[in-house]
């Protein structure tokens, strides 16, 4: 946590262009355009409705947009399911948490491992050689950067369904990890927790992303202003599927757009608490 | 999947203690004693009679380990289960009756063993092909397409074509011989059960050992949530394809293994009530647990025996009761999937791990 503050901002690594996405005659987004730099903390923000997730799920494959292009390294990816994005290194975590609920915390996490897992079906059934000693490889390094970063080593074998909210957050952000992503994409992160709860997330994605470790390039969804504005590099802000701007917390603040459209005239963006 | 807890005072030092199936003495012990019973007493003091039972039990544990696998484990509500024991067990007759094998394998007894391999790997592509329809339908709609499996499969084609192969008429009839392992010719119920245990044991191993690698991951994670299984990197469509190909695979072996213990197979053993029994032997005894569908198998078997047992003498006075038995075994068979679902819908399974946990945390259970 104390390692020094060298933060790099590379080339770009995710970029959605004039992305364009409908639901009969609703528009979702309209004509979007989103350039991500490597080892950034990209923010959206809007008000509800906006089509903050809708664009997630464009990034992370769940939809398919009608119009536009997704580049991720440079290589248009808009024909790749979501498992095959998960594959080469889009993660996320989802509004409404989508734990595994029946699940341990312990197998939640060994499931974001999937992808760099290797044993089939055959291999499995007789849990021999390479199956076992892969489960224990990577058994370590579920525990020791993971649950360890974490803070849930207690909870490890306790079923996700249980938990209470903020932990299955926690458990959510692990098993993303879990999958060593190079862009992590956060949809709310901070909805639903205490002041605490948020403080810990905040310090979470901080870390992520600064970590020589990890240095994870986070696209964050949220509504606590406080946070979004320390947090991030840029801000984008999107309202009723239209692009109102892109810049950096301090350029967003003062835009009278923006004010107009969702941060509101008076000074109402502080952290909750 | 919740883990069962350690006893008091017992640390692992390693994670393969930690990944290990039977994790203290104790519980060695008890698993020895287990397959002592098992191989050591019941095969040399049960008479015929109760080996019959545990040879019936078998069989449902082989058949309601696909549906657990299915509906337990991976979400796939499936109704047409018997479907693909059938198919194991007309693939297995076929290859045994009309199969020209060459003279060597005879000799040797191999007919049969490669008959079920065969026979099990047929259902298991069968069943992927009725599975294909779970790459866009869940739910109530997936319950259907495999409904439909069981009607195509067993009452259109293995009724109206495969039973008519070599003018047979209904039934195939396996000559005494035929069904033999090596030199081993299985023909008492005492054989059958030794070949059933063996069995039944691969497969609990096998699926067990999926269970807790990747694919019984990714399985259970379909399950539980199909949308992050997919954003988590798992190929979807894929891994529900594994599930129906690895619990058509285990139906194929109890159908193959089944007919072993018939002198004559024909469709009326593989009906849809057979589907729907599997489904209820894996609720009554736990959804989601593997010893649940041992359990609800071991249940659903005993009490109908009993319950002949019991009608049996009163067949005397009332000889109607002897007539309606199979009526009075589906309305038993009804009333006990509603007593479990109100009084406990996480079934025996879950009473069993209960008690587990209180004999483990005993004296401190806090």
């Amino acid at each position: 946590m104390s390692e020094p503050h060298e933060r790099r901002i590379g080339d770009i690594l995710l970029e959605l262009k004039d992305v364009s996405m409908r639901f009969g005659k609703v528009r979702a987004l309209e004509g979007v355009n989103l350039t991500i730099r490597k080892g950034e903390i990209h923010s959206v923000i809007g008000p509800n409705g906006a089509g903050k997730t809708v664009m997630m799920n464009v990034v992370s494959g769940l939809y398919r947009p009608q119009r536009g292009e997704i580049y991720y390294k440079g290589q248009k990816i808009n024909h790749l399911r979501p498992y095959e994005r998960a594959g080469i290194g889009i993660a996320r975590t989802f509004q409404k948490v989508e734990v595994f609920g029946g699940m341990t915390v312990l197998d939640n996490i060994r499931l974001g491992r999937h992808i760099h897992l290797k044993s089939g079906i055959v291999g499995g059934a007789f849990y021999l050689g390479r199956t076992a000693r892969e489960e224990i490889e990577h058994r370590t390094f579920i525990e020791e950067e993971i649950i360890d970063f974490l803070e849930i080593e207690q909870l490890r074998h306790k079923p996700v369904g249980m938990l209470p909210y903020g932990l299955q957050k926690r458990v959510e952000l692990g098993r993303a990890l879990a999958l060593e992503p190079e862009l992590l994409i956060l949809d709310e992160p901070l909805a639903g927790l205490n002041l605490e709860e948020t403080e810990d997330m905040a310090r979470f994605i901080i870390d992520i992303n600064e970590e020589r470790r990890w240095r994870v390039t986070c696209l964050l969804v949220e509504h606590d202003m406080g946070v979004v504005m320390d947090l991030s590099d840029r801000v984008f802000v999107l309202n009723f599927g239209n692009m109102i701007m892109d810049g950096t917390p301090a350029e967003v603040q003062n835009s009278p757009e923006v004010i107009k459209a969702y941060l509101g005239e008076e000074e109402l963006y502080a952290t909750r608490g | 999947m919740s883990t069962t807890f350690l006893p008091c005072g017992t640390y692992h030092q390693n994670y393969s203690q930690d990944h290990a199936w039977w994790q203290t003495r104790f519980i060695k012990a008890k698993m020895a004693l287990l397959f002592l019973i098992l191989f050591g007493l019941i095969p040399w003091q049960a008479d015929s009679y109760w080996l019959s039972v545990c040879n019936q039990i078998g069989y449902t544990v082989l058949g309601a380990l696909g549906v657990q696998l299915l509906i337990g484990f991976c979400g796939q509500v499936t109704l047409g289960h018997a479907a693909f024991i059938a198919v194991g067990a007309y693939t297995s007759t076929l290859l045994i009756l009309e199969f020209p094998w060459p003279a060597v394998l005879l000799e040797w007894g191999l007919a049969y063993p490669v008959s079920i391999l065969i026979a099990a790997v047929i259902a298991g592509f069968w069943s992927v092909l009725f599975g294909l329809p779970s790459a866009k339908v869940k739910g109530f709609y997936l319950i259907l397409t495999t409904m439909a499996a069981q009607f195509i499969t067993v009452d259109f084609i293995i009724s109206q074509y495969i039973s008519q192969i070599g003018g047979r008429g209904q039934a195939f009839s396996l000559p005494p011989g035929t069904i033999k392992i090596g030199p081993w010719v299985v023909d008492s119920d005492l054989k059958v059960y030794l070949l059933m245990l063996v069995l039944v044991i691969i497969s609990i191993i096998g699926v067990v050992n999926l269970l807790r690698s990747r694919v019984g991951r990714a399985w259970v994670a379909i399950r539980d949530n199909d949308i992050s299984a997919e954003v988590m990197g798992i190929n979807v469509v894929k891994y529900k394809l594994y599930a129906f190909f690895v619990a058509g695979f285990i139906g194929g072996l109890a159908g193959a293994f089944w007919i072993s213990n018939l002198a004559a197979i024909s469709p009326e053993h593989f009906q849809w009530f057979w589907s729907l029994w599997l489904v209820g032997v894996i609720l009554i005894g736990g959804v989601g647990s593997i010893h649940g569908a041992i359990f609800g198998s071991v249940f659903m078997v005993v009490v109908m025996e009993l319950l002949q047992l019991a009608i049996m003498p009163l067949a005397d006075s009332f000889p109607k009761l002897l007539m309606d038995f199979l009526f009075i075994k589906e309305a038993v068979f009804g009333l006990a999937i509603c007593a479990f679902m109100i009084f406990e819908p996480n079934g025996l399974a879950y009473r069993w791990w209960q008690m587990k946990n209180y004999f483990n945390l005993w004296p401190f259970s806090y």
